[in-house]
C-alpha cells in the first residue's frame, strides 16, 4: 500500500505550474488535497513520474462573487464550504452538499476542484454542480476557457482537460429564493460513494428546471429541461406531478437495463423532488 | 524552504515540520505519506495505519489543529505544517476528558482504532456541542472499530459533550481559518526528484498464466449486445479467427497459441488515469450448430497485484433486417486486488460498454474488407507488444 516512487514539486505560481506541465518529461499528475488521487497512488493504480502539488498557489484558494456568480478557486475544500467560510449564494445548497461528503478529516483536505477533475460518477460535486448549472474555468498556457460541468465530465473518471490544462476555478450561479433545490443520495454506509444520487433545481416561477440522476455507470444523466418529469410543465405544484415513469424511461433510454437499479435511482430522484418542494430550510446534516 | 536545511539525501526531500510542538527537520521520500514519516522517521508509533486509502480512520492526526488522514497526506504536501499526533495530546484537556470517558465506558478493546478515534472524537466535541447520538454516530462514521460495536465509544463522546455543554463551553467555529487544505502552506516550494525505482524485476514477476479451472462462479455478470450489418454466418466465421478477433479488440494482443483452442496474450484497459495490463490465457470453445461460443480466461496485471478471471458466452443471431447480425454477449468476471478494491462493478460495465462499441466498429470494418481503424493517440497494442517483448527477453535472460 505504498505508492511507486514519484518526484514531487510545489510550484509557487500558476505560470510556473503551467510551464512545468508543458515541459516535464514523463507522466504528470496534479494533486490538491489528495483525497481522491491519494488512494489511487497508494493502491498503485496510478504511477506518475512527477506529482505537482498545486496547493501552494494563492489564486487557487481565492473566492469572489462576480455579479450573480460565486467563483471558487479549485483548492477550496469541502470543509471551507461546510463551515461557511465562503459566501453563500445558493441558500445553503452548497453547504448541505459539502457537509455530507465522506468524513470530516477528508473534507478538511479534499477540494472542490480535485473532486471534479477526478470525475467519479458517484461523487457529490460532479452531480450537484451539474444540477446547479455550474461552469468550470480551465487554465492553459494558451489562455482560459469556460465549460459547463456537463461538458467537462465526459465519462467515468474522464474529463475534457487537454494536455497542459488544469481546472482553475468553479463558477456557481446563485439560486434565487424562488428557486427550489433538492439533493438526495443513497449510501449503504455513511460517507461511502453513493449508490444513487438525485438532484433537482426547479424554478417554478419561470417554469424551468434541471434534474440530474447520478451515481450511474458513466457521467451523470442530466435532464437540462426537466419538464418531462412533471407532465410537461413546471409550476408551484411540480412535486405532486412528478412522474416516476418518465424518469424510469429516461434511465432506460440511457442504457440502464437493470430494473432494480432504475427503481433505486428513480426513488432517490423522487426524494430529491420532495425535498425541493419543502420550503423550510433543512437542518444541516453532517451526512444526509 | 529555509536555508538552514541542509541538502537532503538523494531521492529524499527535507521538510520543516512542527510535530507535537517541536520544530523538526525531517527527510522523506516524496512518496512517503505523513503516517510513515511519523512512524518510521520520528518513531511516533501512536499513529496507526490500517487501510492506507482513507477509509478506516486509524491514521487520523491533527494538521494545523484540524483532523486529517495521515495516509492521504504526502510528505511534500504538509511542508511547514504543525502536526499533532496522539502522543501530543497528553496534556490536552479535551483529550484528557475523552480518555477518562473511554476508560469508563469501555470504549476500546484492542486499541488499534483508538488514537484515530480520539482525534476524531475530540473534533466532534469541539465543533458540535449540540450533537445528539445520531450526529455523533455520523461524525464517527469515518473511523472503523471492529471490537466494540461503537456503543461504548458513542456513550463516551456523548458524556464529554454533555459535560462541556453543562459547563457552558462554546464550540470552536473555525472562523479564523484560511481557505484550502489543512496543512498545506501557500508558497512553500519544496521539490525532490523521484527516488530510483526499486521495481520488481521482470524475471520474478508472476505473470500468472494460470491453468484454468473448469468450474467458475463469477462475482459479477452483465450482458452486452453488438449489432453488425453483416450476415450471422460471416460474423460467426470471423469470431472463429482468433488473430482477427484480437486485432479488433482494443488493447488486446496475442503472444502465443499453445494449442488450437488456447491463446495467451494480454489486454490493456484504461479507466481515466488508471491503466492496467492483464496478461493471461484463454480457452475458446465453439458450437457451429448454434453459432455460439465460450471464452474462458484468467490473467493478472504486470505486478501480479490485481487478478481477473472471466468468461464470455456469445451467440450470433439474425439482426432486425435480413443480412444483419446481432451478437449477444454474456460476460461474467471476478476481479481481485487493488483494482477491485478501487473499482465498482458499474465502472467495469461502463468500460466494457466502450470496449464493446469499439470492438463492434472494428469487426464491422473488417467484415467490409477495410482495415480496422487505428486507435487515436496512444496505441495500446504497440505499447503492450513492446512491454511483452521486454518481458519475454528478460525471461529468457536476454536483457
Amino acid at each position: 500500500m505504498k505508492p511507486a516512487p514519484f518526484a514531487w514539486e510545489r510550484p509557487a505560481s500558476l505560470a510556473a505550474l503551467l510551464d512545468r506541465m508543458a515541459t516535464a518529461p514523463g507522466s504528470v499528475k496534479l494533486i490538491a488535497g489528495g483525497q481522491s488521487l491519494g488512494p489511487m497512488l497508494n493502491l498503485r493504480l496510478v504511477e506518475p513520474d512527477l506529482v505537482l502539488d498545486i496547493t501552494g498557489l494563492p489564486e487557487l484558494r481565492e473566492v469572489r462573487v462576480e455579479g450573480e456568480t460565486l467563483v471558487l478557486g479549485a483548492c477550496v475544500t469541502h470543509a471551507d464550504i461546510e463551515d461557511g467560510r465562503v459566501p453563500d449564494v445558493t441558500g445553503g445548497a452548497l453547504q448541505r452538499v459539502a457537509s455530507a461528503i465522506a468524513y470530516r478529516p477528508v473534507r478538511n483536505r479534499g477540494t472542490i476542484g480535485g473532486s471534479l477533475v477526478h470525475a467519479d460518477p458517484a461523487a457529490d460535486w460532479v452531480n450537484a454542480l451539474m444540477a446547479l448549472g455550474a461552469d468550470v474555468e480551465i487554465a492553459g498556457r494558451s489562455g482560459r476557457r469556460i465549460l459547463p460541468v456537463e461538458r467537462f465530465i465526459t465519462g467515468a473518471l474522464e474529463v475534457a482537460l487537454e494536455p497542459g490544462e488544469m481546472l482553475r476555478a468553479v463558477r456557481v450561479p446563485s439560486l434565487s429564493h424562488t428557486t427550489a433545490w433538492g439533493y438526495v443520495k443513497h449510501c449503504a454506509k455513511i460517507g461511502e460513494f453513493a449508490h444513487a444520487i438525485g438532484a433537482v433545481r426547479i424554478d417554478p416561477a419561470a417554469g424551468r428546471g434541471r434534474a440530474v440522476i447520478g451515481a450511474v455507470e458513466g457521467p451523470p444523466l442530466l435532464l437540462a429541461d426537466a419538464r418531462p418529469l412533471f407532465g410537461g410543465r413546471i409550476d408551484a405544484a411540480f412535486a405532486a406531478r412528478f412522474d416516476a415513469r418518465a424518469a424510469d424511461a429516461a434511465l432506460q433510454a440511457a442504457g440502464m437495463a437493470d430494473a432494480v437499479e432504475r427503481h433505486v435511482h428513480v426513488t432517490v430522484l423522487a426524494r430529491a423532488v420532495a425535498q425541493a418542494a419543502t420550503p423550510q430550510p433543512q437542518p444541516l446534516p453532517e451526512a444526509a | 524552504m529555509s536555508a538552514a536545511l541542509a541538502e537532503p539525501a538523494e531521492g529524499r526531500m527535507a521538510l520543516a515540520l512542527t510535530v507535537n510542538g517541536r520544530s523538526l527537520r525531517v527527510e522523506a521520500e516524496p512518496r512517503s505519506h505523513l503516517g510513515d514519516v511519523l512512524r518510521e522517521g520520528l518513531n511516533l508509533t501512536g499513529t496507526h495505519l490500517g487501510c492506507e486509502h482513507g477509509v478506516c480512520g486509524a491514521c487520523t492526526v491533527l494538521l494545523d489543529g484540524e483532523p486529517a488522514r495521515a495516509c492521504l497526506t504526502f510528505a511534500g504536501a504538509c511542508a511547514g505544517a504543525a502536526v499533532t499526533t496522539i502522543e501530543g495530546l497528553d496534556d490536552d484537556p479535551v483529550a484528557a476528558e475523552l480518555r477518562a470517558a473511554f476508560n469508563r465506558e469501555h470504549a476500546l478493546q484492542c486499541g488499534y482504532c483508538t488514537p484515530g478515534m480520539l482525534v476524531a472524537a475530540r473534533d466532534l466535541v469541539l465543533r458540535l456541542p449540540e450533537a445528539d447520538e445520531r450526529r455523533i454516530r455520523i461524525g464517527l462514521s469515518g473511523n472503523l472499530c471492529r471490537c466494540t460495536g461503537y456503543a461504548g465509544i458513542v456513550r463516551a463522546v456523548m458524556a464529554v459533550i454533555a459535560d462541556r455543554r453543562a459547563r457552558g463551553i462554546p464550540p470552536e467555529t473555525g472562523t479564523g481559518r484560511g481557505l484550502g487544505p489543512v496543512g498545506a502552506r501557500i508558497g512553500e516550494t519544496v521539490a525532490a526528484p523521484r527516488a530510483q525505482p526499486n521495481r520488481v524485476t521482470a524475471a520474478t514477476a508472476t505473470a500468472a498464466v494460470s491453468d484454468l479451472a473448469t468450474t467458475f462462479e463469477p462475482a459479477h455478470r452483465f450482458t452486452q449486445e453488438i449489432a453488425l450489418a453483416h450476415p450471422p454466418e460471416a460474423v460467426f466465421a470471423l469470431l472463429g479467427d482468433i488473430e482477427a478477433v484480437a486485432a479488433c479488440l482494443p488493447g488486446a494482443v496475442l503472444t502465443a497459441r499453445p494449442d488450437a483452442d488456447t491463446v495467451e496474450g494480454g489486454l490493456q484497459v484504461r479507466i481515466g488515469p488508471i491503466a492496467a495490463t492483464f496478461r493471461g490465457r484463454a480457452r475458446i470453445t465453439r458450437d457451429d450448430a448454434t453459432l455460439s461460443g465460450r471464452v474462458r480466461g484468467a490473467g493478472s496485471d504486470a505486478g501480479g497485484r490485481s487478478a481477473t478471471e472471466g468468461e464470455i458466452l456469445y451467440r450470433v443471431g439474425a439482426g432486425g433486417t435480413p443480412g444483419t447480425a446481432r451478437v449477444g454477449l454474456d460476460v461474467g468476471y471476478t476481479l481481485t486486488g487493488p483494482l477491485a478494491q478501487f473499482g465498482r462493478p458499474g465502472l467495469v460495465r461502463d468500460l466494457a460498454g466502450r470496449i464493446a462499441a469499439d470492438f463492434a466498429r472494428n469487426l464491422g470494418a473488417r467484415l467490409s474488407g477495410k482495415a480496422a481503424p487505428a486507435a487515436a493517440g496512444l496505441d495500446p497494442i504497440r505499447l503492450l507488444v513492446g512491454l511483452v517483448r521486454a518481458r519475454l527477453a528478460a525471461w529468457f535472460g536476454r536483457s
